[in-house]
C-alpha cells in the first residue's frame, strides 16, 4: 500500500498516534504482529504515580521529576505535551467511555490486592473508588471468578485505615472456570445484571459504595455501570485485575473504531520486519503468509513496545537489540556490567533501557545525531522510564503517541506551506 | 513413530511455545473457547499443554479435538507463538493414538465426495436435503442433520476448463488454482474468475490439480494430507518455477499452500511445496496488487446492492488485510458493510459434526446478527463452506467477492 | 515444652534421611524424622533429577557404576511412581574423543550396565534436537526421578507404620548422657516452640550439614566439603530421553527431561558453606554453552530458572582444590568405633540414586550396634503409590485435567494445578506460606513464574483463613523476592519478556510494593 503513515504496533501508543494522524488527514496503516498490550492494561491513565514517593499532584510533581530525569520520555516531550495528549485522549473516547480526573490531583484507587494505586484519569466506571472519599466500601467477590479476591482487597484496605468489607456472591454461570471476559459478557445481559443486583442489594449497608472487579460489561460499559448504580442506588466502581483486562478491551475497541472512522486501516498479524529510507519517505516491509509485503509511506512510527513485547530483546550474549531497525539504545549497562541485581525490588540496571530519542521523538545515536529522518518512536520502545514502578505507562504511551502524530502532521503542514 | 516431517520446523512450531508469556490475548480472541468449556482455549491447548506432551503413545488430552484450527490465535498472538499450528499437530497425534472415525475420513476428502456425487447429482442433492436421509446420516456418521451441506453442480469445473482456451492477445499468464469447492459445487465461480483474469489481459492456465489436503489436515489425518498436497504441489510446481503466479478464489486452500502445508504438515523441505507456496496468491490479493500497480481494469458498471462482507478466518490468516473491500470500493453504487465478527463457526468441516454443531451456531451468532442488522441484499465471503453456512443460517444469498466484480465488469 | 520418645531419631529429611525412616520403620522401629525446613529442601531437592544407570561412572569409578545400576533396577521396582522411564543416551559430540566410546562399552559390560550402541541416524530420529554432528550414540537405562514424590512416598510409607515426620523442626542441641547420644532438642521454626526428643539411637543424615549435627554431639573432625553445582531448567522438554556426553565426567554434560522441563547440569565448585551458594553469571553462561553442544540452540532457548545444589563430599583430611576428585562414595561414620560415642552414626556423601543403599547401610550399622537381628527389606517393598509398578507419566497432569475441564477450576495454569488440589495441599500440610506449596505442587514454577497464579493462590490462602492480610502481603512479596533469585542470572530472551509482563502485573496492576507491610 501507499500511505502517509505506517504505524508499527497496535498498543495504546500506536493506536493513539494512528488515530490522531488519521484525524489530521493522513492516510494511516497500522501493522501489528499481534493484538496490542492495551488488552492487558488496566487503562487507568497513569501519568505519574511514584517519584519514588507517592505523587499527589502530577502537575506539581512533573517539573521536578523532569528536571531529575532529563532522559525520561516526559523530558523529551515536555510537560505541556502531556496535558494536551491527555485532553485529546479524553475527548476522543468521549461519552463512549468517559474518563474523569485531571493532572492536578491523582485519584487514589484500590488495586486488586488492596494497595492504594495513584492514577491521574480513570474511566468513570472506576472513579467511584477514589479513596480520598471516605465513604465505606463493600467489595464484592464473584464466585467463580478466580482473578479477584475481595476479602484480601478489603482486608488490606482496612489495614490502611479505610472502611472496607467484603461479601461473596455466587454467579449463575454454567462454567466453573470462567475468566473476566466471560463474566463481563454476562454483565452485558440485563437479566443477568438484575439478578446480581437483587442478590447484592439486600446485603449492602446504607452509605456504602460498591466495588466490583472490572467486569461490568464489554460492549456498553457506561450503560452497564449506570444501570447498576441505579439498581443498587449507590455509587459503583470497578477495580482492574489480572489480564484479560476488560477495560483494556473496551479502550482498544474504541480506538480501533475511531481509527476506522477517520479512514485509517489496521492489519493485526502482519509484523513490520524492516524499513529503509526511500526518497522522501520509507519503504516498509511487513510479514504476510509466504512472503513479505512492501508498503510505501512518508513516515514510520515505531510503537512496537519494549522488552515485554519482544520488540527490544536481550540475547543470551547479554546484548540488547531493538529488533526492527536496530536503533541505538539508551541506558544499556556496559558490556561485562551486571544487567540485573539479586534484590527484586531494587533498581534493576536494565530497567530503563530503550530507544534513544530527541525531543522530536526521532531516534538518535550516542552522539545525539538523528539516525532516521522519517522514523518516530512512541510508547514503551522509548528508553529512560520505569513505567511499572513510576506508574506512568499509559501516560507515556498516550503522550508520546499523540506527540509523534503531532510532529508528523506538523511536518506535513509545513511541507505544504513551503510548497 | 516419528516421521521426518513431524520434526521439521520443530524449533519454529513446538519451540515457539517458549515465547508464550500467558498473556491471555489468544483466549480472549478465540471464538470457540468463548462459547464452550469443552475447548479449554488456545493458550491451554497450545503452548501450555504442549509442555506436557512428551510423545507418549496415548495422547493425553482429547479436548484438542475441539480446536477448530481457525488460526485466529496465531494471528493475534503478540509474541509469535504458533498456537494454531501446535494445536493442529496435537490433533494429528490424537488421531494417531485414537484412530480416525469414518466420518472424518469422508469429510476430509471433498474430492472423493465430489467425484462420487457429481454423476448422480440430482439424487445426491435430493438426499442431502431429505430429512430422513439426513437423520440417518446423523445416526450412522455423526454428521448433524441440520448442517449446511453443499449442492452438487452435476458438472465439474475441470470439464469446462479442459475445453476452455483463453482468447489470443494475452501478454501475461496466470495459473488458476480452483479448489474442490469450485470444481464440484460452484463451477460458475471458476468460470467467472477466469473471465475476470482474461478481461485484465491474462492467459489463464488451468493445469491438472487436486485437493490441497486442508480438510484432512484439520481432521488430524496428516499422512493422507501430506500426500494430497505433495501431489498438488508437484502439478503446480513447474508453473511456479517459470515464475507464473498461482491464483485462486478458495481462500482457505490458498492459505494452505502458502503456509499451512509448510508449517503444520512440515513439508518445508519439499522443493515443490516451497516454490508453489512462494507463488500463490488469493484472488482478491492478486487483483488489488494489480490495481496498486495501475494494471487493473476499472471499467466497472454500477452495482446497486448492499453487500455485507465477512472476511473468513483463513482469509485473515493471509495477513494482507481485506483486499476485497478495496476492490468493492472501486465499484460505483455498491454499498459495503464490513462485518466485524471473527468467525462464522463452520471452520471447514467442524460445524458439520453432530457434537460441534451447537458450538458452531454459538460462534456464528454474532456474525449472523450483524448480517441481519445490516439488512444486505448479498453477503460476500471468500470461503465456500462459510458461504453455505452463513446463507443457511441468515437466509441471505452468499457469494464470493469475485461474483460481484464479474457482475460489475459486465462480463 | 513437649517431650517425645522414640527408638530412632533421624536428623535430616532428604532422600537419605527419609529412606532411613522408611527402612527402619519397615524393620519395626519407632522413628521420628526431623528436618530444619521442608523435606528434601537440602541437596535432594536441588539436584537435576537423574536416576543414574551408572553409565556416567563406568570408566572413572566402576564401583560407583555398579552400585548405580543395581539401585536403578531396585528403584524402578519399588519407587516406580516417582520415576519417568525416559531411557538415556550417551552421545559422542564433535568435541569428544570417539575412542572413549569403546572404553565406555567395555566399562558398561564390566559394571553390568545394559548398553547398546545405536546408529546415529536412529538417535537423531528419536531425539531430533540433538547435535546433528554426533558421531556415536549408546542407549542405557537412565531415567528421571521426581524427588518430592520419592521423599514424600518414603515419609508417608514410614508414617503409615507409625513414624512421626516433623519438617520445620530444627535440631538445636543433641543430648549426651556420658558416652551416648540420647536425644535432641528441636525448635519448631514456624511457632518457636521447643520440642525434646528422647531417642534410643540417633542417625545424622544431615548431608551437607552433617558436620553441624555431629558437632552438636561433641564430635570433631567430621568434615563435609560442599561441592556446589548449578543447574538450569529449560522451559520445555528439548529432549525426552536423558542425554549424556560420552566422555569423562565434565561440567554441563547431562540434560535431563523431567516433568515439563529439561534440566542442564552441572558444575562442581568448592563452596565455603552449604548455605552460601551464589550463582554467578559466568557459571550460567558456561553451562548454557556446554548445553549447546548437546542440543544446538539450547543457549538461546528459554531458561526458566537456575539454582545451586550442594553435594556433600565427605573429606576426612582437608579441603582445597577441585572437589571432583574427592570420593563420591558414601561416608558412614559409626561414632562408637570412631569417637567412642554410642547411639550415634553419621551418614553423608553419596548420590540420590543410591539413597536406598545408603539408608540400608546406615540402618544396618545401627542394628548391629544395638545387637538386633532385623534385616533390610526395602529392596522389595514397594513405596506407597508404586504398588502396581507403573512409571510416572509426564503427561499425567494433563490427562487428569482434561477429565476435569468442566468441574474444576485451574489455578496454576502452567503446571496445571487445580483449585481442589491446591486447597487440599494447603490444608494437609498446614501451609502458611506460598513457598511450601510452590515446592510441593510446583505452583508458580512454570514459565510464567507465578505471574498469574500467585495472586490467585494468595487470595485462596487468605480465604481459607490460613493467612491474614498482613501475612498474605508478606508472603506475596517474599515469593517474588525468592523467585527472582533463581531467575535473574538467566533473564534473557523470552524469560525477560515474561519477567517484564510479571513486573507489570505485580507492580503495575497489583502494586504489591505498596501493600501495607506486616507489623514489625
Amino acid at each position: 500500500m501507499n500511505v502517509d503513515v505506517v504505524v508499527a504496533g497496535a498498543g495504546t501508543a500506536g493506536l493513539v498516534a494512528a488515530v490522531r494522524a488519521a484525524q489530521g488527514g493522513a492516510k494511516v496503516l497500522v501493522l501489528a504482529k499481534g493484538a496490542g498490550a492495551t488488552h492487558l492494561s488496566p487503562v487507568t491513565l497513569d501519568v505519574l504515580g511514584y517519584a519514588p514517593e507517592r505523587v499527589e499532584s502530577p502537575l506539581a510533581a512533573l517539573p521536578g521529576f523532569i528536571a531529575e530525569h532529563p532522559d525520561h520520555p516526559y523530558a523529551k516531550t515536555g510537560a505541556d505535551a502531556i496535558a494536551e495528549a491527555v485532553s485529546w485522549f479524553r475527548d476522543t473516547l468521549g461519552e463512549d467511555y468517559r474518563y474523569v480526573g485531571d493532572l492536578e490531583r491523582n485519584l487514589m484507587l484500590p488495586s486488586a490486592a488492596g494497595a492504594v494505586r495513584p492514577s491521574a484519569l480513570v474511566p468513570a466506571t472506576m472513579a467511584g473508588g477514589d479513596l480520598h472519599d471516605g465513604a465505606p466500601i463493600c467489595v464484592v467477590g464473584l464466585r467463580p471468578m478466580k482473578d479477584f479476591h475481595a476479602a484480601l482487597l478489603a482486608d488490606n484496605l482496612a489495614r490502611q485505615g479505610h472502611d472496607a468489607r467484603a461479601v461473596m456472591l455466587d454467579l449463575d454461570v454454567e462454567r466453573v472456570d470462567v475468566n473476566a471476559l466471560g463474566i463481563a459478557r454476562m454483565f452485558d445481559r440485563p437479566e443477568a445484571r438484575s439478578l446480581v443486583a437483587a442478590q447484592l442489594a439486600v446485603r449492602l449497608k446504607p452509605g456504602e459504595r460498591v466495588c466490583f472487579p472490572a467486569v461490568l460489561g464489554l460492549r456498553d460499559a457506561m450503560g452497564v455501570w449506570r444501570d447498576l448504580e441505579h439498581s443498587l442506588a449507590r455509587p459503583v466502581f470497578e477495580v482492574p485485575t489480572l489480564p484479560p483486562s476488560v477495560p483494556g478491551l473496551r479502550v482498544d475497541a474504541l480506538l480501533v473504531a475511531a481509527l476506522r472512522r477517520a479512514g485509517g486501516r489496521i492489519i493485526v498479524g502482519s509484523e513490520v520486519v524492516g524499513a529503509e529510507p526511500a526518497g522522501d519517505g520509507v519503504t516498509v516491509r511487513a510479514g504476510a503468509a509466504a512472503r513479505e509485503v512492501v508498503h510505501r509511506a512518508e513516515w514510520l512510527v515505531l510503537a512496537t513496545g519494549g522488552f515485554a513485547e519482544g520488540a527490544i530483546t536481550l540475547g543470551s550474549d547479554w546484548r540488547a537489540r531493538e529488533t526492527l531497525l536496530d536503533l541505538p539504545l539508551a541506558h544499556m549497562p556496559e558490556a561485562g556490567e551486571p544487567r540485573f541485581v539479586p534484590e527484586y525490588f531494587d533498581d534493576q540496571p536494565m530497567a530503563r533501557v530503550g530507544v534513544a530519542v530527541d525531543s522530536g521523538l526521532r531516534p538518535i545515536g550516542p552522539d545525539g545525531a538523528r539516525v532516521h529522518e522519517r522514523v518516530l518512536v512512541a510508547g514503551a520502545s522509548i528508553g529512560g522510564a520505569v513505567p511499572w514502578k513510576e506508574h506512568s505507562g499509559e501516560g507515556i504511551s498516550v503522550t508520546t503517541g499523540h506527540h509523534a502524530a503531532g510532529r508528523l502532521l506538523g511536518a506535513a503542514t509545513s511541507a505544504k506551506a513551503a510548497v | 513413530m516419528t516421521v521426518h516431517e513431524d520434526n521439521v520446523l520443530l524449533d519454529l512450531v513446538r519451540g515457539s511455545l517458549d515465547h508464550c508469556v500467558k498473556c491471555t490475548i489468544c483466549e480472549t480472541h478465540c471464538p470457540y473457547s468463548n462459547v464452550t468449556s469443552l475447548f479449554p482455549g488456545p493458550k491451554y491447548v497450545g503452548p501450555q499443554a504442549e509442555r506436557f506432551r512428551t510423545g507418549e503413545p496415548v495422547s493425553p488430552d482429547a479436548s484438542v479435538d475441539y480446536c477448530s484450527s481457525c488460526g485466529i490465535c496465531t494471528r493475534v498472538c503478540p509474541q509469535g507463538v504458533h498456537i494454531a499450528e501446535i494445536n493442529t499437530r496435537a490433533k494429528a497425534r490424537l488421531a494417531e493414538s485414537e484412530g480416525i472415525p469414518l466420518r472424518n475420513q469422508l469429510l476430509g476428502r471433498p474430492d472423493v465426495l465430489g467425484a462420487l456425487g457429481t454423476p448422480v447429482a440430482p439424487l445426491a442433492n435430493w438426499s442431502l436435503r431429505s430429512k430422513p436421509v439426513r437423520a440417518l446420516a446423523q445416526k450412522l456418521l455423526d454428521v448433524h442433520k441440520d448442517a449446511a451441506l453443499p449442492h452438487f453442480s452435476g458438472r465439474t469445473f475441470r470439464r469446462w476448463a479442459k475445453r476452455h482456451v483463453s482468447p489470443p492477445g494475452a501478454t501475461k499468464e496466470v495459473v488458476l488454482f480452483h479448489g474442490c469447492g469450485t470444481n464440484y459445487y460452484e463451477p460458475e465461480l471458476g468460470e467467472k474468475v477466469v473471465e475476470i483474469l482474461e478481461h485484465n489481459g491474462f492467459r489463464v492456465t488451468i493445469p491438472k490439480q487436486g485437493c490441497c489436503g486442508l480438510p484432512l489436515q484439520s481432521n488430524g489425518i496428516f499422512p493422507a494430507a501430506r500426500s494430497y498436497v505433495r501431489r498438488l504441489a508437484k502439478r503446480l510446481a513447474p508453473h511456479a518455477r517459470r515464475g507464473v503466479p498461482i491464483v485462486g478464489p478458495p481462500t482457505s486452500c490458498t492459505l494452505m499452500l502458502k503456509r499451512e502445508a509448510r508449517e503444520i504438515l512440515g513439508l518445508e523441505d519439499n522443493p515443490d511445496v516451497r516454490v508453489v507456496s512462494e507463488h500463490t496468491y488469493d484472488i482478491t490479493e492478486f487483483l488489488l496488487d494489480l490495481h496498486d500497480r495501475g494494471e487493473l481494469r476499472t471499467d466497472f458498471k454500477p452495482v446497486e446492492e448492499t453487500v455485507a462482507y465477512h472476511a473468513p478466518c483463513q482469509q485473515q490468516g493471509h495477513n494482507i488485510g481485506k483486499p476485497a473491500l478495496d476492490l468493492f470500493a472501486l465499484i460505483p453504487g455498491l454499498r459495503t458493510v464490513e462485518m466485524q465478527a471473527s468467525c462464522c463457526g463452520i471452520a471447514g468441516t467442524y460445524g458439520l459434526k453432530v457434537e460441534k454443531r451447537q458450538i458452531s451456531l454459538d460462534v456464528g451468532a454474532d456474525l449472523f446478527s450483524q448480517v441481519r442488522a445490516a439488512d444486505p441484499s448479498l453477503v460476500a465471503c471468500d470461503a465456500e463452506t462459510c458461504r453455505w453456512h452463513i446463507e443457511q443460517e441468515t437466509g441471505v444469498t452468499n457469494v464470493h467477492p469475485m461474483d460481484i466484480l464479474h457482475r460489475a465488469y459486465g462480463l | 515444652m513437649t517431650t517425645l520418645q522414640t527408638e530412632v531419631l533421624v536428623v535430616g529429611g532428604g532422600a537419605t534421611g527419609a529412606g532411613i525412616a522408611w527402612d527402619a520403620a519397615l524393620r519395626g522401629y519407632d522413628v521420628i524424622l526431623v528436618d530444619r525446613a521442608d523435606l528434601a529442601e537440602g541437596t535432594s531437592g536441588r539436584f537435576h533429577g537423574l536416576l543414574h544407570s551408572g553409565g556416567r561412572y563406568v570408566v572413572k569409578d566402576p564401583v560407583a557404576a555398579k552400585e548405580c545400576i543395581d539401585e536403578n533396577v531396585i528403584l524402578r521396582r519399588v519407587a516406580s511412581a516417582a520415576i519417568e522411564d525416559t531411557g538415556g543416551l550417551f552421545v559422542t559430540t564433535p568435541d569428544d574423543d570417539p575412542a572413549y566410546g569403546d572404553d565406555f562399552l567395555a566399562g558398561c559390560a564390566k559394571a553390568g550396565v545394559p548398553v547398546e550402541e545405536i546408529d546415529v541416524a536412529q538417535a537423531l530420529r528419536a531425539e531430533p534436537r540433538l547435535n546433528p554432528g554426533i558421531r556415536r550414540a549408546f542407549t542405557v537405562p537412565d531415567a528421571s526421578i521426581d524427588v518430592w514424590q520419592l521423599v514424600w512416598a518414603l515419609a508417608n510409607g514410614a508414617s503409615a507404620r507409625g513414624a512421626r515426620i516433623l519438617p520445620y523442626h530444627r535440631a538445636v542441641a543433641l543430648h549426651r548422657d556420658g558416652d551416648a547420644v540420647v536425644g535432641a532438642d528441636l525448635r519448631d521454626e514456624r511457632t518457636g516452640e521447643e520440642v525434646r526428643v528422647e531417642a534410643g539411637f540417633t542417625i545424622n543424615a544431615g548431608g551437607a550439614w552433617a558436620h553441624e549435627i555431629a558437632e552438636m554431639a561433641g564430635i570433631e573432625g567430621v568434615s563435609v566439603v560442599p561441592g556446589k553445582g548449578i543447574m538450569i531448567a529449560m522451559n520445555h522438554r528439548l529432549v525426552n530421553t536423558v542425554v549424556n556426553r560420552c566422555t569423562m565426567p565434565a561440567d554441563g554434560d547431562i540434560l535431563v527431561p523431567i516433568r515439563t522441563v529439561s534440566v542442564i547440569g552441572t558444575t562442581d565448585i568448592r563452596s565455603a558453606h552449604a548455605d552460601d551458594l551464589p550463582v554467578t553469571q559466568e557459571e550460567v553462561d558456561q553451562m548454557l554453552e556446554d548445553g549447546d553442544r548437546l542440543v544446538p540452540g539450547l543457549r538461546s532457548s528459554r531458561a526458566l530458572r537456575v539454582w545451586a545444589g550442594v553435594r556433600p563430599l565427605f573429606d576426612d583430611k582437608k579441603g582445597g582444590g577441585s572437589t571432583r576428585d574427592v570420593s563420591r562414595g558414601t561416608a558412614l561414620l559409626d561414632h562408637r568405633d570412631r569417637d567412642g560415642v554410642e547411639g550415634f552414626i553419621t551418614i553423608t556423601g553419596g548420590k540420590l540414586t543410591t539413597y536406598r543403599l545408603m539408608a540400608e547401610e546406615a540402618v544396618d550399622a545401627m542394628v548391629q550396634q544395638l545387637g538386633h537381628d532385623r534385616p533390610c527389606t526395602t529392596k522389595d517393598a514397594p513405596l506407597p503409590g508404586s504398588e502396581d509398578g507403573a512409571y510416572m507419566l509426564a503427561g499425567a497432569r494433563l490427562r487428569t485435567r482434561d477429565s476435569h475441564l468442566r468441574t474444576e477450576q485451574l489455578i496454576c495454569e502452567c503446571e496445571l494445578i487445580e483449585r481442589s488440589t491446591l486447597e487440599a495441599g494447603m490444608r494437609s500440610r498446614g501451609s502458611r506460606n506460598l513457598d511450601d506449596i510452590r515446592r510441593n505442587l510446583r505452583l508458580g514454577m512454570g514459565p510464567c513464574q507465578g505471574g498469574f497464579c500467585i495472586y490467585r493462590a494468595t487470595g485462596i490462602l487468605h480465604e481459607l483463613d490460613r493467612l491474614d492480610g498482613a501475612e498474605a502481603s508478606e508472603s506475596l512479596r517474599r515469593f517474588l523476592e525468592e523467585r527472582w533469585k533463581g531467575v535473574w542470572p538467566i533473564l534473557h530472551g523470552d524469560q525477560l519478556r515474561q519477567a517484564r509482563l510479571d513486573d507489570w502485573i505485580f507492580q503495575g496492576i497489583l502494586d504489591v510494593e505498596h501493600l501495607p507491610g506486616a507489623p514489625a
